[in-house]
């Protein structure tokens, strides 16, 4: 345990000592935000079903968040490490092997909360309204925070596969497939049949629906609890992937 | 006691090969014992299988063949027990760039669970012991080669390792920098720390290993004491240097001189071994100017590790390897570093 706290805390410090690294990340939710709610809020007024009095907004919150979160870093981080030699030096102390990774998704969930808590501030200045109140913010932020914990398994997972900054970065991608083919501009009942399937087999769509409903409706547990379920899910699935990549890592 | 008779061995290694992706046998059936508290020099070529064999023996690489136990512990089935009686400085230096001197060590101590104030002192002690207590609070990105290389050296001592492993720790450095690690090495094995050192550097082998083994292509070609090799060639050198003569006819002009055992071409140069290197230079000019044939300068010289190397490979170690040393350095890295087969 004390070695998942040491590498944590090491993993934190980067993200304090490298703002550089995660302010670009916070750039594009930001952008995607204001652009939409421009672009959007007037076909969709408040006086739309769905938006339940809400502005826009509102709406499209959820997706920034994902956004926000979702990001490459951690991915990045660990496969510069493995290029400049530390890793190795890692792997030579007597530890676990799967601290390494614990230690640097401790750091992810902070960086989560960080980014999720300045989206969810934009959107409050933008005139949201959270309808499950302040105690529903802090769960907005965890879900999501929990979220972004979740898909950096997937960029150590590809870090460790391919040893390749480059290949690691574009990795970033498959995540717009991922957010898009979900309810993030309408709800499911307005996308298109071939749309609403894909979007409904997306577990992605889940997530946003949960932290949505936060925002919006107030609270419906099970939207919640559905959120919460597809978000460890997946945590199960990408970090377990990630943990089984470092246990065999050149063995 | 091993076959040296030099105590229980620290490192032993038997038939150790590794073979990577595509057929590249980077490390072939190598026998090795290394004694508790010696300093042992691995010496070869870029691209010679040195890294692979030091990753080997820190099991970050599984060999494909043979045994080694390091620290009477088998690098395959305890390796977390190797883990914690060694210290690894690898060639390419492993330091997180976002933390100072300081955090590294202490996180360093950390992860050998030594923690709190014992981990800060040990810091500190390890700080000085290597220069670096003025420089301790600068992130390490900011240090010079010499000192990320001292830093690192410190990094592998935390826990006082019983077997310290240096992956060529002076490639890049600069001569005072370099006079410093090797001081430091002397100071390290003088506390009782087993040290198996590589090295491209002939001059380093000689003035720090006790014993060494010089690796080409994967496989020991010499193993012993830098006098025994050097002795077991029994000749002096003569070298005679071409410049621009033919070698086939040179070597012809030469012809059986008296007391001469082999004959070794070089690139634009002969090497000759001979029983007495004085006495054959008077003859060999006396031959050579019989026949007409211009050379260049001709000297003789006792045999060093380099004319061991070139008896043992038919090739000098200097600027052996590729014609390409950093990249085949790179190379040597990159398929060590490369996936499993």
């Amino acid at each position: 345990m004390t070695e998942v706290l040491l590498l944590g805390r090491r993993a934190v410090r980067e993200v304090v000592r490298y703002p550089e690294a995660t302010i670009p990340t916070l750039f594009i939710p930001l952008f995607f935000l204001a652009v939409n709610i421009g672009q959007v809020s007037k076909t969709f007024p408040s006086t739309t079903p769905f938006l339940h009095g809400q502005g826009y907004v509102a709406f499209q919150m959820p997706v920034s968040l994902m956004f926000a979160v979702a990001t490459a870093t951690t991915g990045l981080a660990l496969v510069t490490e493995i290029d400049g030699g530390y890793f190795d030096k890692l792997l030579v102390a007597p530890i676990r092997r799967t601290s390494l990774i614990v230690g640097r998704l401790g750091a992810d969930l902070v960086r989560g909360i960080a980014a999720s808590t300045v989206v969810l501030l934009a959107g409050l200045a933008f005139g949201a309204h959270i309808q499950s109140g302040p105690a529903g913010a802090v769960v907005i932020v965890l879900l999501a925070s929990l979220f972004g914990v979740a898909y950096a398994g997937f960029g150590i997972l590809v870090a460790l596969t391919t040893r390749n900054v480059q290949a690691t970065n574009t990795s970033f991608l498959l995540f717009f497939p991922l957010l898009f083919l979900t309810p993030n501009f309408v709800p499911f009942d307005r996308l298109s049949p071939v749309m609403e399937t894909l979007a409904r087999i997306n577990p992605v769509s889940y997530v946003i629906v949960g932290l949505r409903s936060l925002i919006i409706d107030g609270w419906v547990i099970d939207k919640i609890l559905v959120c919460l379920g597809v978000t460890l899910a997946m945590g199960v699935v990408l970090i377990g992937l990630s943990l089984r990549a470092i246990r065999n890592y050149d063995r | 006691m091993n076959e040296n008779g030099q105590g229980t061995p620290a490192i032993q290694a038997r038939r150790l090969s590794r073979t990577f992706k595509g057929g590249i046998e980077a490390v072939r059936s190598v026998d090795l014992d290394v004694s508790e508290g010696e300093v042992f020099g691995f010496l070869g070529p870029n691209g010679a299988g040195k890294s692979t064999m030091v990753r080997m023996l820190c099991t970050l690489l599984p060999p494909t063949d043979g045994t080694a136990k390091v620290a009477g512990h088998d690098i395959v089935d305890e390796g977390d027990e190797v883990r914690r009686s060694i210290g690894v400085a690898l060639q390419e230096i492993g330091l997180d760039p976002v933390q100072t001197g300081r955090e590294l060590l202490e996180l360093q101590c950390g992860l050998y669970g030594i923690t709190g104030s014992a981990g800060r002192e040990r810091a500190a002690e390890l700080l000085e012991l290597v220069g670096l207590t003025d420089a301790a609070e600068r992130r390490t990105k900011t240090y010079s080669g010499g000192m990320k290389r001292r830093l690192d050296l410190a990094s592998a001592l935390v826990h006082q390792p019983r077997v310290l492993f240096l992956d060529e720790p002076t490639t890049g450095l600069d001569p005072a920098s370099r006079l410093t690690v090797w001081e430091e090495v002397r100071s390290i094995n003088a506390s009782g720390t087993t040290i198996f050192l590589t090295t491209q550097y002939l001059e380093e082998a000689d003035e720090l290993c006790e014993r060494l083994a010089i690796i080409d292509a994967g496989e020991i070609v010499a193993q012993g004491t830098p006098e025994a090799l050097k002795a077991e060639i029994g000749k002096d050198v003569v070298s005679v240097e071409l410049h621009g003569a033919d070698a086939e006819r040179t070597q012809q002009v030469i012809g059986e001189l008296p007391g001469l055992d082999r004959v070794i071409a070089e690139q634009d140069a002969l090497a000759l071994l001979v029983e007495n290197g004085a006495a054959s230079i008077a003859e060999i000019v006396r031959r050579l100017d019989a026949a007409d044939v211009e050379v260049g300068a001709i000297s003789v010289s006792r045999p060093s590790l380099d004319d061991v190397f070139l008896e043992a490979t038919g090739r000098r170690l200097e600027g052996a390897g590729t014609d390409h040393p950093d990249e085949a350095e790179r190379e040597d890295e990159a398929a060590a570093r490369a996936v499993a087969p």
